[in-house]
């Protein structure tokens, strides 16, 4: 049986009603929409594809754009990417690129088509450590350039956030198996349970690989001081990645919950709360409205399950069972009693253990290139957005530093 | 991406895959053909050329177009001739196209007036480097009776001016139908006889497709005045496909090499006109509506297509179908195939009883309170007109039963 928790929320086409929305897209030449995916996952040649009912032409254009097309079709927010250009806004509203994507990659998981091949052996061998999108990403381009790969993730499986941040009601574990299982028939091997820096060393791995992608991600959440050896709370991060495996079996269940914070991470972690049955979940973010971070669907679907949100207000006192918060422009005071404190005021890089140069949570690097030739980092600790279809766009881009690197070491 | 060979052979000349732009404007010039190939497709049929004194002048606007609620161009009407551009550079561009894609198949169409224009015209188009000819003797809307498909629908002229042509060239030669004639056969028959090596079908089809309301002239108006011309695209589809159908039933010709052309847009269009005996797919409306980039989807989704069938070589599944249409008194009619309800999938719209009450036999029975059809057997005569209806597919396909005092066993039947 799932649980409440588990219950997908976004609806689905059948083949009728995806041929509906297909049907609205103009085909436009020059498409804004592909134009903005970061991945170049190509959603004009797609929708086309499904316009001119070539359903498996459609999963072929996803697949070998995007290896996580899957995943992406369920997580990306569409909204500041491909939909935000999209001309049909000039008559009404953007095309649902995300919703026409999941219907194509659902078809190509139930029909188990074969998409992604890997390249011609050419006797190279990369290391990559960390398997969340961008590690998947650059383990998937490289395979196809004929590399031979490993992959060290200190988790017992592969999927970073994927597999243990973003809540299942929004990303079913069957579209994260889907995509991973298609990277590992691809011939790139996983090392689960190993953590660089600890089980093996840097260095080892430099000695025994060509190169070396590190892309380990922002997996710890950040606390605030205020909160200190407080009982009741627990980063944001930490509760999603065990609801997650748990699948909310076996929580204990709070009275009123405090979510601190405004991105996305917060109305996943308020959304969830509410799932498990905790009766008042109320949220406080730093941002105002007019600026929040998280994205409209995830606020949206935050109120949808009955979070209440207020913004524009900070923490600045614990006093007893109450956090005290004063309004950031109003001369305003907010006193919240709660059993249960989740901080998602952000994540920071954990990258102890790896020698590699940071700047704050980024790791200093050129080009994924960084100061030590063999080294290449990707994903949530390179410049750029810090969203899936980012972290896929940089294991791609990151892939091709490799190659291209190794190409010139090779002709020196 | 899949990868499947869909090269083929027609007439003796090798495709490297079905799709064809056929003669219209889409294949106007050098620089229209060369993008189309760049883009995949496997040839052209270049816009018909006619003989230097033959003068063009077309109107303007020349198009108009039928739509259904959102739907855009279910069909297309044009009022064009043929080629307006002058023979020399015509010949020009086809000569630059072969010299340019050798491996690519150029087909030049060609229409002239009398006898001799025909030879001329093949003596010309085979010079500057054609692989085929192909002969309009279909266009609709000529400004002279001895062009056009009143030549298409006599035999006798037909088979002259194939003659004709096969005097001015050896080139392989496709003659070109028009669907307004009621049968395609005799037609079909004479260009066979007058050296045709295979059918191109079918043209459009002569029509009036909207009014203007208040001024009360037909679309597209051009001076206050409008005219019968030729009609296009999806809606044409059926059309086309049953006159290729009739061309492989008549007597001997079975195994007739056919050009399939009229409303293919997708991979499964193209489909159906091979599994009824065309070899290779001709495509002009849906290329004006969309550009030549559709010949993607186009080659990949036969490939996919290919694949679900096992087959490895297009020709092996060219005709498959032609022995499934029989005539109409050789159906079985000893059986009755009752819709079946899918509760799950009903959303209680009611359209099918609607549809059963004032378009077919009041079977269908509406329970107001749950909002369900329920089927009355005794008298549902199992039309599927709900089948077709129904907008979420809750209604399909049930049970098969013998009609009274009928020999057969329901379940032995292909339904
Ligand atoms: C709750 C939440 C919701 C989100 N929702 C969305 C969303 O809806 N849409 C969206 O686009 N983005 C979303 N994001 C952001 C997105 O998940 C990240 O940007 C993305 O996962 C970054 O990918 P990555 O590969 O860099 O890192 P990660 O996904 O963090 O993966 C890094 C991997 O490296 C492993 N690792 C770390 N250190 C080591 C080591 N020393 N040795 C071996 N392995 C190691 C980790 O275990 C992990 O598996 C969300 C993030 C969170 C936290
Ligand atoms: C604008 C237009 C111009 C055409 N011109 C020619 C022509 O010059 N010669 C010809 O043989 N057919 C001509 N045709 C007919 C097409 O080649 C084709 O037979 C017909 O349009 C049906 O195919 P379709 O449904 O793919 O458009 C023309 C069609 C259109 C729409
Ligand atoms: S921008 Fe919008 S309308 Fe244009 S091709 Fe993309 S999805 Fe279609
Ligand atoms: S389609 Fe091009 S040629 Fe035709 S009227 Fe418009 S601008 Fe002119
Ligand atoms: S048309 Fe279909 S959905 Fe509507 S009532 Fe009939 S069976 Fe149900």
């Amino acid at each position: 049986m799932t649980t409440a928790y588990e219950e997908k929320i976004s609806p689905e086409y059948t083949m009728s009603t995806v041929m509906e929305e297909a049907q609205r897209c103009l085909l436009c030449h020059d498409a804004p929409c592909s134009k903005a995916c970061p991945a170049g996952t190509d959603p004009a040649r797609f929708i086309r594809s499904v316009r001119f009912r070539n359903f498996k032409g459609a999963a072929e254009i996803v697949r070998e754009n995007n290896s996580l097309g899957g995943v992406c079709a369920h997580v990306c927010p569409t909204e500041r990417y491909c939909q935000a250009g999209c001309s049909r806004c000039g008559i009404d509203r953007p095309i649902d690129i995300g919703g026409i994507q999941r219907f194509v990659t659902d078809m190509e998981r139930r029909l188990q088509m074969e998409i992604l091949r890997p390249g011609a052996p050419n006797g190279r061998h990369v290391a990559v450590v960390g398997a969340g999108p961008a590690g998947l990403e650059a383990a998937a381009s490289l395979r196809r350039l004929g590399y031979e790969i490993t992959v060290f993730e200190k988790r017992e499986r592969p999927g970073g956030y994927l597999r243990y941040g973003i809540p299942a009601y929004r990303l079913p574990d069957e579209v994260v198996d889907a995509d991973v299982a298609a990277i590992e028939r691809l011939g790139v091997r996983f090392r689960c349970g190993v953590t660089v820096g600890t089980d093996v060393t840097m260095e080892s791995l430099k000695a025994e690989y060509d190169a070396v992608l590190v892309a380990t991600g922002a997996g710890e959440g950040k606390t605030l001081p205020l909160f200190d050896g407080d009982s009741r709370v627990e980063t944001a991060v930490a509760f999603l990645a065990r609801v997650r495996g748990n699948k909310g079996r076996g929580e204990s269940i709070p009275d009123h919950a405090l979510v601190v914070g405004g991105g996305d991470v917060a109305m996943d972690a308020a959304t969830t709360l509410k799932k498990l049955g905790v009766r008042r979940v109320t949220d406080v973010a730093y941002e105002e409205f007019c600026e929040f971070l998280a994205s409209a669907q995830e606020l949206e679907g935050a109120r949808n399950a009955g979070v209440t949100i207020i913004d524009g207000y900070i923490p600045v006192a614990v006093e007893g069972k109450a956090v005290v918060f004063r309004h950031r422009h109003i001369d305003a005071e907010l006193r919240l009693a709660a059993d249960k404190i989740i901080l998602a005021v952000g994540q920071k890089a954990d990258a102890a253990g790896l020698g590699l140069a940071m700047n704050g949570n980024e790791a200093q690097s050129r080009d994924y290139r960084t100061a030590d030739e063999k080294i290449f980092v990707a994903g949530d600790i390179a410049p750029g957005d810090k969203t899936v279809v980012w972290a896929v766009r940089k294991g791609r881009e990151a892939a091709r530093a490799i190659h291209s690197s190794l190409e010139e070491r090779r002709s020196r | 991406m899949i990868s499947k060979d869909l090269s083929i052979d027609f007439l003796g000349v090798r495709f490297e895959n079905p799709f064809c732009l056929s003669s219209s404007p889409v294949g106007n010039c050098y620089d229209m053909c060369a993008k189309a190939y760049d883009l995949g497709w496997g040839g052209v049929v270049f816009k018909t050329i006619g003989p230097a004194h033959f003068l063009i002048d077309e109107v303007s606007p020349r198009f108009d177009a039928l739509t259904k609620e959102g739907t855009p161009f279910i069909g297309f009407k044009n009022m064009e001739q043929i080629a307006e551009h002058s023979l020399q550079e015509n010949l020009a561009d086809l000569r630059k196209l072969k010299e340019h894609y050798p491996d690519k198949v150029l087909i030049a169409s060609i229409m002239g007036s009398n006898e001799k224009d025909w030879t001329e015209l093949a003596g010309l188009v085979e010079e500057a480097g054609a692989d085929m000819i192909e002969m309009n003797l279909s266009c609709p809307q000529m400004t002279s009776h001895a062009m056009g498909s009143d030549v298409g629908a006599n035999p006798e002229l037909c088979r002259a001016f194939c003659e004709a042509v096969k005097r001015g060239s050896r080139l392989p030669l496709m003659a070109k139908m028009t669907p307004n004639i009621t049968d395609m056969v005799p037609v079909a028959r004479a260009c066979l006889a007058g050296g045709a090596d295979g059918i191109a079908a079918i043209n459009t089809i002569k029509s009036i497709v909207n009014l203007d309301l208040n001024r009360k002239v037909g679309l597209p108006i051009i001076n206050g005045k409008s005219s019968i011309s030729g009609y296009s695209g999806k809606a044409v589809k059926p059309v086309a496909l049953r006159f290729i159908q009739q061309l492989r039933s008549g007597e001997g010709l079975s195994q007739l090499p056919i050009s399939g052309i009229g409303g293919i847009e997708t991979w499964e269009d193209a489909a159906e006109f091979i599994l009824l005996g065309a070899s290779t797919l001709q495509v002009t409306t849906a290329v004006m509506q969309y550009g030549y980039r559709i010949v993607e989807d186009l080659k990949n989704g036969l490939m996919h297509y290919m694949e679900e069938q096992g087959v490895d070589r297009l020709e092996d599944l060219v005709g498959l179908a032609n022995a499934s249409m029989v005539p109409a008194e050789s159906l079985d009619r000893d059986y009755i195939v009752y819709p079946r309800l899918d509760e799950e999938r009903c959303i209680g719209c009611g359209r099918c009883y609607i549809s059963c009450y004032d378009g077919a036999h009041q079977a269908l029975e509406w329970n107001e309170e749950t909002r369900r059809p329920s089927c009355n057997t005794e008298k549902c005569v199992g039309c599927h007109l709900c089948v077709l209806i129904c907008p979420v597919g809750a209604l399909s396909k049930g049970d098969v039963v013998m009609k009274p005092g009928r020999k057969g066993k329901a379940e032995d039947k292909s339904i």
